[in-house]
């Protein structure tokens, strides 16, 4: 009887068990179809193709290896690019993090008609890059441009002063636009996930003495850290994806080129697909490489223990 | 009057069957459908002017003329057609003939046709006719005739130093800030002027090797960098022009009379610059033939083709649509579009006519086009371009010396050479 009524429940916690599993595969199943078929075959396609020459100039598709890959490592041109995109990397990821807390921070406080600022904040974000970088384009211009306007105003000699004309003012002013564009969802993401902190505890806090620093330091930054790593993650991953913006107000100038128009450049202007494939498929394992920092923050940090 | 009325009936009823019958003839192809891709603006009435001409339906795409070659490149690549008929620019030659995207049309393309059409060899390689020019585009100069005036100057230059001198007396009169329109940006505009100037200065750029002729410093390749950064130096040319393209520096610059000269002129934008709706100085503008160091004028041709990808499935409409669209007397009312006649009957026509404008300079100028490579465009073209425009950038920002951008351009040519 005892071994009968162990073996019975455990029996049909196993069908359960079974069912359970078949069900989560079945609801698993579209999304894995779709990702294999989107993500994982055109990667595993393009990596494919990255070890081959793929010219349409030059007959056949021969396998060169890893050539492509070398090749990068003595390209000029591509390591500028490189460098250009590291450098908006680390400042608008940085910028958009302290930036985009201590907005949501602000915005936090307003009470009143906080829906109708939010809406004025996303706008840059809602607008496509190239509209965001055309409006700076106009604020850039040398002539009657607005910020040289402002400059001169406050009687500084910024008169007809061409932006692009120097590579730190010129990355500068990209990188502004970006960040620009980009700022207002960190803003959003933080300022969701300050909404959700109970206010008791903030309660609790000023009870015990706290003032406004120690309560920001103790208890917002600590519950929001998941929301900061999302942010980041999404500024890092937008931040190697920069094309629009830097393409518009600066084109194929050396001096602002990320990567993603040197890859551009040596796909269709220069039709070396497998070139610029291999390129692509670097730029995702740096981004994703990057990335995975803050993923497996917020994996530590949300984990059910 | 009944009696006529019947007659009249019966007459109507035979010619209701008849015409037809005559049309369908006349139109052997009515009824089918082609896509067109073309480069903005377009004339409104083509695609129905078309149709009525032939009967075949056309869908007109336009696109800037910058997004136009990654959507060719993409589609054909992946074996598809961008389009049934698309532009086909002389800087793609090179590349193109040798993916064998496009399809052969001397065998279509009368022989009289490609006579009448002297820049057709630019976009011939191994005798294959690879695309019909239809906009005859090739570099003067245009002035504003009025600043020039009131400069107290009564003879356009035909010297390089007459075209600086004159630009100087422009500056110093106050009549413009920058007199000269010159584009320094990282774009192809910049290196078309280059180009123009290295042919000024009397030379070329290789040799029939393809060893580069610009990096000796009396080179003419070499004295046209020279030349730009002279110009630059001495306040002639906007320093804001290292952002600007060629067609931003004619629309935000050369149409509101903020400068005298561009230096890489387009016949075709002479419609637009006298236009009252399109420029503040309309009348004011005119082409003249390229100042040299010699005197002696020369010029080189950048026009742009009609082609049909191999992989079009209605290739017989689309050769329809070809010569429909290069024929003499379509291209005679195209000029009023801004698109100058690549036929050399069809231009001395307008000319004679008196529509054509600056018409003399234009008709003389042509004469003297060369194609920028005698052998024609080479596969590296486009890495070549970027290298010169990137170089002329890294000038103008005083970032490299002549001598290093000439370096420069050379190893980059280099380099595509060997991929």
């Amino acid at each position: 009887m005892t071994a009968a009524a162990a073996t019975i429940p455990g029996r049909k916690r196993g069908a359960g068990s079974n069912a359970d599993a078949l069900l989560g595969m079945l609801l698993v199943a579209p999304i894995v179809l779709v990702m294999a078929a989107l993500v994982f075959f055109p990667l595993a396609d393009t990596f494919w193709d990255s070890l081959h020459r793929v010219n349409p100039m030059q007959p056949g598709t021969p396998f060169i290896g890893l050539a492509n890959y070398t090749n990068m490592l003595t390209d000029n041109e591509a390591n500028t690019s490189w460098f250009n995109t590291f450098l908006y990397v680390v400042i608008a990821v940085s910028v958009e993090t302290v930036v985009g807390i201590a907005g949501a921070a602000l915005l936090n406080q307003v009470k009143v008609g906080r829906r109708w600022l939010l809406a004025a904040i996303i706008l840059p974000w809602a607008l496509p890059g190239v509209v965001n970088a055309t409006i700076w384009l106009w604020i850039y211009q040398p002539g009657a441009g607005l910020l040289n306007g402002i400059l001169v105003a406050f009687g500084l000699p910024f008169d007809n002063h061409v932006w692009f004309n120097d590579k730190t003012s010129a990355i500068i002013a990209v990188v502004v636009v970006h960040i620009w564009r980009m700022l207002p969802l960190t803003i959003v993401i933080v300022l969701a996930a300050m909404q959700s902190i109970p206010g008791e505890l903030y309660e609790a806090a000023r009870i015990d003495g706290a003032n406004r620093l120690s309560m920001f330091g103790s208890i917002t930054l600590p519950l929001v850290r998941s929301a900061i790593a999302i942010a980041m993650t999404n500024s890092t991953v937008a931040a190697f994806n920069f094309f629009d913006e830097a393409w518009v107000l600066a084109g194929s100038s050396l001096d602002t080129r990320p990567i993603l128009v040197q890859i551009y450049l040596e796909a269709f202007q220069n039709l070396h697909f497998s070139y610029g494939m291999a390129m692509s498929l670097v730029v995702t394992l740096v981004s994703l490489a990057v990335s995975l920092v803050y993923v497996v923050r917020v994996y530590r940090n949300t984990r059910l223990e | 009057m009944r009696k006529l009325s019947f007659a009249s009936g019966i007459a109507l009823a035979v010619l209701a069957f008849v015409v037809p019958a005559l049309a369908d003839d006349a139109k052997p192809l009515a009824g089918q459908s082609i896509t067109v891709l073309l480069p903005s603006p377009q004339g409104a009435t083509i695609a129905a002017d078309f149709e009525k001409a032939t009967g075949i339906h056309v869908d007109l795409q336009t696109l800037t003329w910058d997004d136009i070659r990654p959507k060719l490149v993409t589609a054909l690549l992946a074996g598809t057609a961008p389009a049934d008929v698309t532009e086909f620019d002389w800087s793609w030659t090179g590349q193109f003939a040798a993916a064998g995207w496009y399809l052969p049309l001397q065998d279509v393309i009368d022989k009289d046709t490609v006579a009448d059409i002297g820049v057709a060899k630019i976009f011939t390689v191994d005798d294959n006719l690879l695309g019909v020019p239809y906009t005859n585009d090739f570099r003067v100069m245009l002035v504003n005739k009025k600043h020039f005036a009131d400069a107290g100057i009564t003879k356009m230059p035909t010297t390089l130093d007459e075209l600086v001198a004159d630009a100087k007396q422009i500056k110093a009169k106050g009549i413009t800030q920058y007199p000269i329109g010159l584009p320094l940006s990282p774009t192809e505009g910049a290196s078309t002027s280059w180009y123009l100037l290295t042919k000024a200065e009397g030379g070329d750029l290789f040799d029939k090797d393809w060893k580069p002729l610009f990096l000796t410093p009396d080179s003419a390749g070499y004295k046209a960098m020279a030349l730009e950064l002279q110009m630059l130096k001495d306040g002639l040319v906007d320093p804001a022009s290292t952002g600007l393209k060629d067609s931003q520096i004619n629309d935000t610059m050369f149409a509101k009379g903020l400068t005298s000269i561009m230096i890489s002129g387009e016949p075709g934008r002479l419609g637009q610059m006298n236009d009252p709706k399109q420029s503040s100085v309309a009348g004011q503008v005119e082409a003249i033939v390229v100042p040299t160091a010699s005197g002696t004028t020369r010029s080189y041709g950048l026009p742009e083709a009609l082609g049909i990808p191999k992989v079009s499935q209605n290739r017989e409409a689309a050769i329809a649509f070809v010569k429909w669209f290069t024929s003499k007397q379509f291209q005679i009312e195209n000029y009023a579009n801004g698109v100058l006649p690549t036929r050399t009957s069809a231009l001395a026509d307008l000319n004679a006519a008196g529509k054509l404008q600056s018409g003399d300079a234009l008709v003389a100028q042509s004469k003297t086009v060369e194609p920028l490579f005698a052998q024609g465009t080479p596969t590296w073209y486009p890495q070549f371009s970027s290298a010169v425009n990137t170089a002329i950038n890294g000038v103008a920002k005083g970032q490299l010396t002549v001598d290093q951008a000439m370096k420069n351009i050379a190893d980059a040519t280099q380099k595509a050479m060997t991929q």
